[in-house]
């Protein structure tokens, strides 16, 4: 098996750097890369406190499925690819995604886990709720699916 | 006619149920659900960030495939509205 995606559901586990090394290790590996994307503290001068992940489970998990194949074939057919994104309510430090990539040289995994974030910043539907330390919150802006043709 | 639509994102605001029960004239496509759905917000929603909502989301069937505006409707079809996204 070399490819493992998933939707995390953070009530009910956390994400795991380890279960991620664990997963891409291999003899064949000449290059190892790990992209763990966390909830920050800050964002657009507001200080947060944590953030709502919400999601579309069936399509972000077909859109995983969909994006990493795609990497493979780009970049390497041979790569092992683990992808993991949180749902639910994430305080400040929580792992939000982690992308985790052995290949056997560098320049293909980090090629590799670059890809995979960007498309799933433009393809996968996850929405974040940001909550602030005055009590507010706010959706945040993001990326149209809507075919740019249609949009007035 | 009646759909039911599942709510993502900012869109939760509309109700404070995973669906939406959208009430629309017979033979309504998806450039009809958009109309209803800017009359809802700007009736109900005008001081919110959803002004733009109508226009800016996708709506995915019930084979989560994204569907144009010329999509017909059917009665008690199952609809998700796709707000613009971005995880990561």
């Amino acid at each position: 098996m070399s490819l493992h995606t998933a939707l995390v559901k953070i009530e009910e586990e956390k994400i795991s750097s380890e279960k991620a090394k664990k997963f891409i290790s291999s003899e064949k590996n000449g290059a190892e890369s790990i992209f763990i994307g966390r909830v920050r503290n800050e964002n657009s001068g507001k200080k947060v406190t944590a953030v709502t992940y919400d999601a579309h489970d069936q399509a972000v998990l077909k859109s995983f499925e969909m994006i990493c194949s795609t990497a493979k074939i780009k970049f390497d057919n041979n790569a092992k690819i683990f992808l993991e994104h949180v749902k639910g309510y994430a305080p400040v430090g929580e792992i939000s995604i982690l992308i985790a990539v052995g290949s056997g040289h560098r320049d293909e995994a980090f090629k590799i886990s670059r890809y995979i974030l960007e498309e799933v910043k433009h393809q996968s539907p996850i929405w974040k709720k940001e909550h602030y330390v005055d009590g507010k919150e706010e959706w945040l802006p993001g990326h149209s699916l809507r075919p740019t043709k249609e949009i007035k | 006619m009646e759909i039911q639509l599942k709510l993502y994102g900012s869109s939760k605001i509309l109700s404070d149920k995973d669906t939406l029960n959208i009430q629309l004239p017979n033979n309504s496509d998806i450039k009809k659900l958009r109309d209803i759905l800017d009359k809802i917000i700007s009736e109900k929603y005008s001081k919110s960030n959803l002004k733009s909502l109508p226009q800016t989301a996708a709506f995915f069937s019930e084979r989560d495939e994204v569907i144009n505006d010329s999509y017909k409707l059917r009665n008690k079809e199952f609809i998700s509205i796709i707000p613009p996204i971005g995880g990561g």
